[in-house]
């Protein structure tokens, strides 16, 4: 069976997102989460913030999470986390609570999104199958993608939410 | 009770209001030492919302022709008689003559979100997109200018595409974008070079240089927001004053708004 409809078919016009420039702070990527219209309306997740370079080239996307995760230095930095198996898991976790509420936390969210956020190597094409983005998406572990024209242009972004809809509409029928 | 604002007019509402509140100063209806009615009586009067009114009412503060004063009233002041003068201010190398041989490097033509107050200098809602334009500007090979510019993306989002390093900010809204600058707002800061803007200019970080302010509007609504730093150095100021001509419709008024003395 395939499904007729493509990424281009239910993907949200960039200018639905906030963009920010790389060289903004997680500071200033907080406020303008709280600030922006996806920050507020339901479902209000997954939400995210575009980030491009001086010449208006998509560099990666900021999430919650990514803040959540950039905002303790140590813990989520890739393998550290498997470390801590079983029990020590406990640990880790006290060291994320640490982390996150003291001045320390407040310095680091000066540091620009540039660090924390998503690299825009992973992305769909508009072209590209609704199954090829859900693959995507799941193989990196992430809920929005940018969608791009001749792996350059950004068009749009595509949610797990709408990919979700259709394919679970294909299960239900 | 004299004419009410006119909904259908595009001008903002705050700046008819503050016309009609003017004429009712300039015919001494409203003399000067007198106590101006209050924000309540004034929406009620000329059917407006408080902050109509209270836009007006800073409009008109700003211009001179009234004075707040805590927990008395706004009151009628008598205003230096320049108001009938366009001032034009130039600074050496701040206002760049378009026949000088400047060149422009564009370092960033991009979107963002506004922060600080910028949504606020540009009336618009936090959630609409700004273009970013980071310019250097160079005289005989030395960096005497960085500009950023912030602009509605709404207005005019062909302007991210356009080449800026060949025509300026100026051209662009006259020719290509049918925006016509109207108004200048110009303030003047004494500010430190922070890293990049030392590195741009090749100063050391810290440096007092002068800031340049400057807020463009086109028939009332505000279109762009320009940061200007001049390179540390010498600074010439001149201010030109000329007489105002009922036929120039669409004059460029340039006006100090809020120099600070200390930094003279």
């Amino acid at each position: 069976m395939t499904h007729k409809k493509l990424v281009k078919d239910i993907m949200i016009d960039v200018f639905e997102y906030p963009h920010i420039p790389y060289w903004f702070t997680i500071r200033q990527a907080i406020g303008i989460i709280k600030k922006s219209r996806i920050g507020t309306e339901k479902p209000i997740y997954p939400i995210a913030i575009l980030v491009f370079d001086e010449k208006y080239n998509l560099m990666g996307t900021i999430t919650p999470e990514c803040i959540l995760k950039g905002l303790e230095p140590k813990i989520f930095k890739p393998g550290i986390l498997a470390e801590f198996e079983g029990a020590d898991i406990e640990n880790a976790m006290t060291t994320y609570e640490a982390m996150m509420f003291n001045e320390e936390a407040k310095k680091r969210a000066e540091k620009p999104v540039s660090d924390i956020m998503i690299p825009a190597k992973i992305y769909v094409s508009s072209n590209d199958s609704i199954a090829k983005a859900a693959f995507v998406m799941i193989h990196h572990n992430v809920s929005i993608l940018p969608v791009l024209e001749e792996g350059k242009k950004l068009v749009g972004v595509v949610k797990i939410f709408e990919i979700f809809d259709e394919i679970s509409k294909t299960i239900i029928e | 009770m004299g004419r009410l604002v006119d909904r259908e007019n595009p001008l903002k509402l705050y700046l008819q209001l503050a016309e009609i509140l003017k004429k009712r100063i300039e015919s001494e209806e409203w003399r000067v030492g007198s106590r101006i009615p209050t924000e309540e009586e004034l929406c009620r009067a000329y059917d407006v919302s408080r902050a109509t009114v209270r836009g007006a009412i800073s409009e008109l503060t700003r211009e001179g022709f009234l004075m707040k004063q805590q927990g008395k009233g706004t009151f009628v002041i008598k205003k230096a008689e320049i108001d009938k003068l366009t001032m034009t201010v130039s600074f050496d190398e701040l206002m760049l003559d378009p026949s000088t041989d400047v060149n422009t490097t564009v370092l960033a033509q991009t979107i963002m979100m506004p922060i600080d107050d910028l949504a606020e200098k540009l009336d618009i809602s936090s959630e609409k997109h700004i273009i970013y334009v980071k310019r250097l500007r160079f005289l005989a090979n030395i960096a005497i200018l960085i500009q950023e510019s912030f602009i509605p993306l709404h207005l005019c989002p062909h302007l991210l595409k356009e080449d800026l390093e060949n025509i300026s900010l100026f051209e662009f809204f006259e020719k290509r974008a049918a925006l016509h600058i109207t108004n200048v707002k110009n303030s003047f800061e004494i500010i430190y070079l922070n890293p990049e803007e030392a590195r741009l200019f090749e100063y050391p970080v810290k440096t007092p240089a002068l800031l340049l302010n400057q807020l463009f509007s086109s028939r009332g609504s505000n279109i762009m927001f320009s940061r200007t730093i001049k390179r540390p150095g010498k600074s010439g100021f001149s201010i030109h004053f000329e007489k105002w001509l009922h036929s120039q419709k669409d004059r460029v008024v340039f006006e100090i708004s809020r120099a600070r003395k200390d930094n003279f």
